[in-house]
């Protein structure tokens, strides 16, 4: 058996490069494909409930549906339909309807924190994902059963790129 | 740098055995997870092992009959892998017959056809590839026998039961290479024991021979 040159070497090298992009790239191509980072939006706290909006810029047409959590549990799902022309004149839709509003029920007095996420399906929908939109919503809840913001809140209602 | 030092070599073929090995690692987790088995992404991975191996035997002046496709040592390494193919086949169908009362319960598949042409590809990579680099960087004998075992088994996780059939058919394998390197006869036994164990041992114990991230799906 003859002594291998030095080429062999470089192989080994440019071949171990090569699997280092390839799986790297399938691991962006995943990412990408199981949480596109498309969607934006905001909510925040309403006398009657947690109300917001939510886009998709890849299909900015398309009506995003989307998830309310209360302290981690799941509440409800509703499509983001709704009318918000401010969110058209800020620039960030195209058109004004990507509002939801979710009202808030049967919640005990005292604080909770409140996330909406946008949900996604992929890979012809064996998979679906859950992206938060905004930040999560801090907020009390009175004896009378009215929400009201806790803290500072919707310091900015069209700042979010989530 | 045209030659190398004892030590180097011995590092260059341990680099090489794995380099193959992350190449077939890659395909059963990151492709199988990240893109779904896609034939086309799996074969970048395949081919570029592919490529090294070729490259390898070229660089080193290997040809085809050291490598093991040769004909002459056929009856001489079936005589060695008689034995313990046999013994492999009835204690597989002890244990089928054990766990369902019955021989040969599984249902034959058309794909088991290809079956000994998936046998010599991975002899040939196995033995024909990463035994020969184990000899050089750990000499014949034990060491190189347990690597090229180890390796085999390896590929085989998570399927618990396959890496350990594996492990033992690995140290079989390599022992009888390093003594008649024959991969047509290394091929027959392996497709003889795989085929055994496909019809005779039940599919959920064996997850149906699924290997690496499929193994789960």
């Amino acid at each position: 058996m003859k002594t291998p040159s030095t080429s062999l070497i470089n192989v080994l090298i440019g071949k171990s490069i090569l699997e280092v992009l390839l799986v790297g790239a399938l691991a962006v191509f995943t990412f990408i494909s199981i949480l596109p980072p498309y969607f934006h939006g905001w909510g925040e706290v309403t006398n009657t409930g947690i109300s917001g909006w939510v886009v998709n810029d890849a299909a900015p047409w398309d009506r995003v549906e989307v998830q309310l959590f209360i302290d981690g549990d799941f509440v409800a799902s509703r499509v983001a339909n709704e009318s918000r022309r401010d969110v058209v004149t800020a620039g960030w839709s195209k058109d004004e309807w990507h509002g939801y509003t979710f009202p808030v029920i049967s919640l005990s007095a005292g604080l909770h924190e409140a996330r909406v996420y946008a949900l996604h399906a992929g890979g012809n929908g064996t998979r679906k994902t859950l992206q938060l939109v905004g930040d999560p919503i801090s907020f009390s809840v009175a004896a009378n059963g009215k929400p009201s913001a806790h803290g500072a809140l919707i310091s900015n209602p069209y700042g979010s790129r989530n | 740098m045209e030659s190398f030092f004892p030590g180097q070599a011995r590092v260059l073929a341990l680099w090489e055995i794995v380099s193959v090995v992350t190449s077939c690692l890659i395909v059963e987790w990151v492709v199988l997870s990240f893109a779904g088995g896609s034939k086309l992404i799996s074969a970048i991975p395949i081919l570029l092992a592919w490529g090294l191996m070729a490259f390898s035997y070229r660089e080193r002046g290997e040809t085809l009959y050291e490598i093991g496709f040769r004909t002459d040592n056929f009856l001489a390494s079936c005589r060695l892998l008689l034995l313990p193919t046999a013994a492999a086949v009835l204690v597989i169908v002890a244990t089928g017959w054990f766990m369902n009362h019955s021989i040969f319960a599984g249902h034959f598949r058309a794909r088991y056809f290809s079956l000994p042409i998936w046998a010599l590809f991975q002899q040939y990579a196995l033995n024909g590839f990463i035994n020969r680099r184990a000899q050089l960087a750990l000499g014949k004998g034990l060491k190189s026998i347990a690597l090229v075992a180890v390796v085999f088994a390896l590929l085989h996780l998570p399927n618990p039961l396959l890496a350990a059939v594996t492990f033992i058919g690995g140290l079989i394998c390599a022992a009888v290479y390093q003594r008649q390197p024959n991969l047509f006869a290394l091929a027959l036994s392996h497709t003889v024991v795989s085929l055994t164990l496909a019809v005779t041992i039940s599919p959920n114990l064996l997850n149906s021979l699924r290997v690496g991230f499929k193994y789960f799906g």
